[in-house]
């Protein structure tokens, strides 16, 4: 809780110390600076939500600053609407630009997502050439200039600009600390990993984009007030614009408030001060400045100049903190719910196939999940667990088939939907989202459920309470040992409140010891009612473990049945160590 | 329309088409071996431009001076592999890796197009040459000679690109790493040494193209930026990665950007591009011949 | 020829080999088995310098390979033929086999090695100018493995050649690499899941289970060992 209050503190001294500037300067060469640090400043800040919080790497931002600069000062020349609501209409267009580029836009995976934002401020450059709007200047007006955003007193500008800055340091904050907030930073670290736990990337990347475009075209709008006075494509639409927000938000700090502000008051004077002394003489200096900058952040702190320092620091302080954990001890209640399991079919699953390129992953596979019970998947090499897995989880739709949870199809829906539903997964390789606290991994979880954020954390801190790891809430998921990473991404998919967990080799990797207290967690959770499907390896710990084995082999279903009769079973033995061992071995040892 | 019309604008599409290709294949295989994005492959392009109009002042021809803008290029690109790229490595994850190295790539094209502007000046710069404004009459079509020259001289220097990568062991061993670059270490391919021979390559070929550009097109560090949205174009439209993809995609951007004059001025000729490269994105981002398909 | 001693791996954040030491000397045909998950795979990248080790010591001709890099390793005449094949899809079959004899030592002798690689399988002669990618799983297996010995190598690596493949065309594998055992005179390391063929081709054997060592020995004890089949089944 202090910790959220100290924010909101920090922020209101930042807009503090810029009124005090704002009155302490004198020139107006100097105002205009300051100007240009608030208006760059924000518009990093716009940038940061949806390419640093979300991650979704932006190159054509400055479409909306632009649009934010042509739509307020059309509607000025073309209606004589004063800009202080023409801003209103612009932002409305922005956000829907935003919607209209992102819908088919964040569909796009890697590299491509990229490349097609930096298309758009290109074509709006065309658009605006063609339409005849190559400049367009603000009318000067006389009578009550103000009321047209003509100010004469240069301080009013620096006002309206930090006005700007401190409403998108608010609206930041504001998502930081919000559940979108804390589900935009899980789809960055780990977009699968995010759907597992039932965030709609999709949705919430599209959220933080319009979002996003608001202070943008605010931005816009007022920068052509205060500094421009003519719209010009190049001078809204160039590269100049988006390679001053980068510089800003990359060498400040991408992903925190601090960043845009660091790199803003770092990086503008730097420049300005240069384009005026030398600029002359030097044409483009800027531009080399600019550059120059971005190349030594990412070669030297590609994350910026606030969390390299903010690692420094905390390097630091961890040295002291790396005292040894106590193991967690397997609690009692080993051999207590050992209950028949007996539950109705939670789970159907009928002739399930699904082919790749050159290879038939799944052919017809189907099986039954009770209700409560703790089935095991098992195969050789290849045999197609993990794509199971991966269908019944929605990452892979089959070819062919269906799966039906509590009786409803739920085939081909989408992770996040399945997760909803109560469906949970764990994943082969632990997925964290490493620049989260524990606590705040397990949260994300709880979102799924949970509106508010403190009751997420009630959610939260219960989970972990469930699986032992309460001291370890505020710790990053980096300090972790493998059982203890399991331990929290058992913890997160509960937190979901599923009905059925998909657990993906949970205990490889594992100590004997380690085995033994993933596999009492595992009972404890079906013991609160919840059932467990589980691929393994570890066979003789599988055994102690489940009620019930199926046997995959070359994506076809090979046996199902008691543990102790299907690894007695000649076709599995055959599967695994083939048949001429069977052969030689005459009866399978007991 | 007259049919000779048509005519005429396709074949000067596919003469222009040509030296985009040339273009187009030095950044497809940069991105195919190295999964790096060049931002600044424009800005390599437009130094070639000004190298060659340098050797032009010396009385050397340019299209010999696009040539010999290679051997210095190729050197220039390994260096700034070594030193720069090679340093950029996301923490593993290969995403934040190719943003970062957009990022990367994007500062050095600011930092080369300003730093030009700084010490070259703005003021254009042309190469006057005596076929630059002399035609070829084929039939009804009048084929500029400085423009089929440079298109010849691109032909060679593509096919020159295609016997390195299919006859010699370092072209092979760069598609290898291309295609696997843990299987290609196993073969005894160091793949960080290839990545700087690919950006070397990619470099020198644009440079050399810059130099048959530098034959009919006005000298100036504006260039880079024009040019650079019609490479990343013909390489998507080709297949992230293809060689032969981005050698057609040039060609048919050439033959897009000249035929969008049929029916739209001069200012607006990049219009029908970007409608491309926003077909290709949405329908079929894999583009005419790349296999990987990026959808989420 | 290959020693390791001690060996401890972390692979993908995961305590892949704890403890691992082994040997393989000049000439013997060795074998690995053992079930998924076991770390065989993770072995053989070791020694062929994908993945460094944490701990312990991998001796090559007794120079200690350190942290020496893949594509070194590969140049000393260490061939390691991939598990699930990672032919180069793009290249033809001939270039996949030319690209096998890319180091310094193996180049001299290329058309050489050809021949008798080609001779060993024909199906590749007949398909050389097709791309690898579209070859079937068993073809590629077959170019896999000549590219391997392309590089005329001295230790052979061969990482679950059996993979994914029908039974056939599982023999047919098995019988080619025990005619190459016995015409050349190749170390071999195999890793496999099928244990049986996998142990009839070996002089000694080694059975991992959880990134451990819990089973060694002559062929024949190996093969009439019933604890083998606990390894991979429990009970």
């Amino acid at each position: 809780m202090a910790a959220r209050a100290q924010g909101w503190l920090a922020i209101a001294g930042v807009v503090a110390a810029g009124v005090v500037l704002t009155l302490v300067v004198q020139e107006r060469y100097h105002h205009r600076v300051l100007t240009l640090v608030f208006l760059w400043a924000a518009m990093g800040l716009a940038w940061n939500i949806i390419s640093g919080y979300a991650g979704q790497i932006s190159f054509g931002h400055q479409v909306f600053f632009g649009i934010g600069a042509y739509v307020t000062v059309l509607l000025v020349v073309k209606t004589g609407l004063t800009p202080w609501i023409g801003m209103g209409l612009a932002v409305a267009v922005a956000v829907l630009a935003a919607v209209l580029i992102g819908l088919p836009t964040f569909r796009l995976g890697g590299i491509y997502f990229g490349l097609a934002t930096l298309a758009y401020p290109l074509i709006f450059r065309i658009v605006m050439d063609w339409l005849g709007y190559q400049e367009v200047a603000i009318p000067m007006i006389r009578e009550r200039p103000g009321w047209f955003m003509q100010f004469t007193e240069p301080r009013s500008f620096d006002l309206l600009a930090l006005g700007v800055l401190a409403a998108t340091l608010v609206l930041s904050r504001l998502i930081e600390t919000s559940r979108l907030g804390y589900r935009l930073r899980a789809v960055k670290e780990n977009e699968q990993a995010a759907e597992a736990m039932g965030v709609d990337a999709f949705r919430a990347k599209m959220a933080a984009y319009a979002l996003s475009a608001v202070p943008a075209a605010v931005v816009g709008a007022v920068y052509i007030h205060a500094i421009l006075f003519i719209v010009t494509p190049d001078a809204v639409f160039g590269l100049l614009v988006i390679s001053q927000t980068l510089v800003v938000a990359l060498v400040g700090g991408i992903g925190t408030l601090w960043g845009p502000l660091i790199g803003a008051a770092v990086m503008v004077p730097v420049s300005e001060v240069l384009d005026s002394t030398v600029g002359d003489r030097l044409p483009g200096i800027q531009g080399v400045v600019y550059g120059a900058a971005l190349m030594l952040i990412m070669i030297g702190a590609p994350d910026g100049l606030y969390w390299r320092v903010h690692q420094l620091i905390r390097s630091r302080a961890a040295r002291g903190a790396a005292a040894s954990r106590p193991a967690i001890v397997a609690a009692g209640g080993d051999a207590a719910v050992a209950s028949a399991p007996a539950g109705g079919v939670l789970l159907e699953v009928r002739d399930v196939s699904k082919a790749f390129i050159g290879l038939q992953a799944l052919s017809d596979v189907g099986f039954d999940v009770h209700e409560r019970e703790i089935l095991g998947v098992i195969g050789p090499n290849g045999a197609g667990k993990t794509t199971l897995f991966n269908v019944l989880n929605g990452f892979l739709v089959p070819d062919r088939g269906e799966v039906r949870l509590r009786g409803e199809r739920v085939t081909g829906l989408r992770p996040s939907a399945l997760c909803r539903r109560g469906l949970g997964r764990t994943f082969q390789v632990v997925r964290t989202f490493p620049r989260l606290s524990v606590l705040e991994n397990v949260m994300v979880g709880a979102f799924v459920h949970a509106r508010a954020v403190g009751r997420a954390r009630a959610v939260a801190v219960a989970a972990l309470a469930q699986v032992g790891l309460e001291d370890r809430a505020d710790d990053v998921p980096g300090g972790l040992t493998t059982l203890e990473l399991r331990l929290m991404e058992l913890a997160r998919c509960l937190a979901t409140s599923p009905r059925l967990v998909l657990l993906d080799e949970p205990l490889a990797g594992l100590s004997s010891d380690g085995v033994d207290v993933m596999i009492a967690m595992i009972r404890r959770v079906r013991g609160r009612g919840v059932t467990v499907v589980i691929i393994e390896h570890t066979m003789q710990a599988l055994l102690r473990l489940a009620d019930r084995l199926i046997v995959l082999d070359q994506g076809r279903r090979l046996a199902e049945g008691a543990p102790a009769e299907v690894t007695r079973n000649p076709a599995v033995i055959e599967a695994y160590l083939g048949k001429r061992w069977l052969a030689r071995m005459g009866k399978p040892a007991c | 329309m007259v049919l000779a019309e048509l005519v005429q604008y396709v074949a000067t599409g596919l003469l222009v088409g040509g030296v985009y290709a040339l273009m187009s294949i030095g950044l497809a295989l940069i991105f195919g071996v190295m999964r790096v994005v060049n931002f600044a492959q424009g800005d390599f392009m437009m130094l070639g431009m000004y190298l060659t109009y340098f050797y032009a002042m010396s009385g050397i021809d340019p299209l010999l001076g696009a040539i010999l803008t290679i051997p210095p290029f190729f050197v220039l690109g390994w260096l700034v592999h070594r030193g720069l790229l090679a340093r950029v490595t996301g923490g593993g994850d290969p995403q934040r890796q190719m943003d970062a190295q957009l990022i990367l790539t994007l500062g050095l094209s600011l930092v080369i197009t300003n730093a030009t502007t700084m010490i070259l000046t703005p003021t254009p710069r042309g190469i006057r040459t005596a076929y630059a404004t002399q035609a070829f009459a084929l039939g009804p079509v009048l084929l500029n000679q400085a423009r089929s020259y440079a298109f010849a001289m691109a032909l060679v220097l593509a096919a020159a690109v295609y016997v390195f990568l299919t006859r010699t062991d370092a072209g092979r061993a760069l598609r290898a790493a291309a295609d696997d670059p843990e299987a290609a270490s196993y073969q005894g391919i160091d793949v960080r040494a290839m990545h700087g021979l690919a950006f070397g390559v990619g470099i020198a070929l644009v440079a050399a193209a810059g130099g048959l550009l530098a034959t009919y097109y006005p000298i100036e560090p504006s260039v880079a930026g024009n040019f650079i949205v019609l490479m990343f174009v013909a390489v998507v439209l080709g297949g992230l990665g293809s060689i032969p993809g981005a050698f057609v995609g040039g060609l048919v951007i050439g033959l897009v950007q000249s035929l969008t004059l049929l029916v739209l001025p001069f200012q607006l000729q990049n219009t029908g591009v970007f409608i491309v490269f926003l077909l290709v994105l949405y329908l079929r981002p894999q583009g005419l011949f790349g296999r990987r398909a990026r959808t989420v | 020829m290959l020693t390791i001693s001690g060996l401890g791996v972390t692979y993908g954040g995961l305590r892949a080999l704890t403890g691992v030491s082994l040997e393989v000397r000049e000439g013997e045909f060795v074998t690995l088995v053992g079930p998924n998950g076991a770390g065989k795979t993770t072995l053989l990248k070791a020694i062929s310098g994908t993945v460094t080790a944490a701990e312990g010591r991998i001796a090559y001709r007794g120079r200690d390979l350190g942290r020496m890099r893949a594509s070194e390793r590969a140049a000393l005449g260490i061939a390691h033929v991939p598990e699930g094949r990672r032919v180069f899809a793009t290249l033809s079959v001939m270039e996949n086999l030319e690209l096998g004899s890319y180091r310094r030592a193996a180049r001299a002798h290329r058309a050489q090695a050809l021949e008798t690689v080609l001779e060993l399988f024909p199906l590749l002669r007949a398909r050389r100018a097709q791309l690898a990618g579209s070859l079937s799983g068993g073809e590629q297996q077959m170019l896999a493995l000549g590219r391997g010995l392309m590089a005329q190598p001295d230790l052979l690596l061969l990482d679950e050649p059996s993979q994914g493949l029908g039974p056939r065309i599982v023999e047919q594998i098995f019988e080619t690499i025990d005619r190459i055992r016995r015409e050349r005179r190749l170390t071999i390391l195999l890793v496999e899941q099928r244990v049986v063929e996998a142990l009839e081709l070996c002089d000694r054997g080694y059975v991992l289970e959880t990134g451990r060592v819990v089973l060694d020995g002559g062929r024949e004890a190996l093969l009439a060992d019933t604890r083998v089949q606990r390894a991979y089944l429990g009970g």
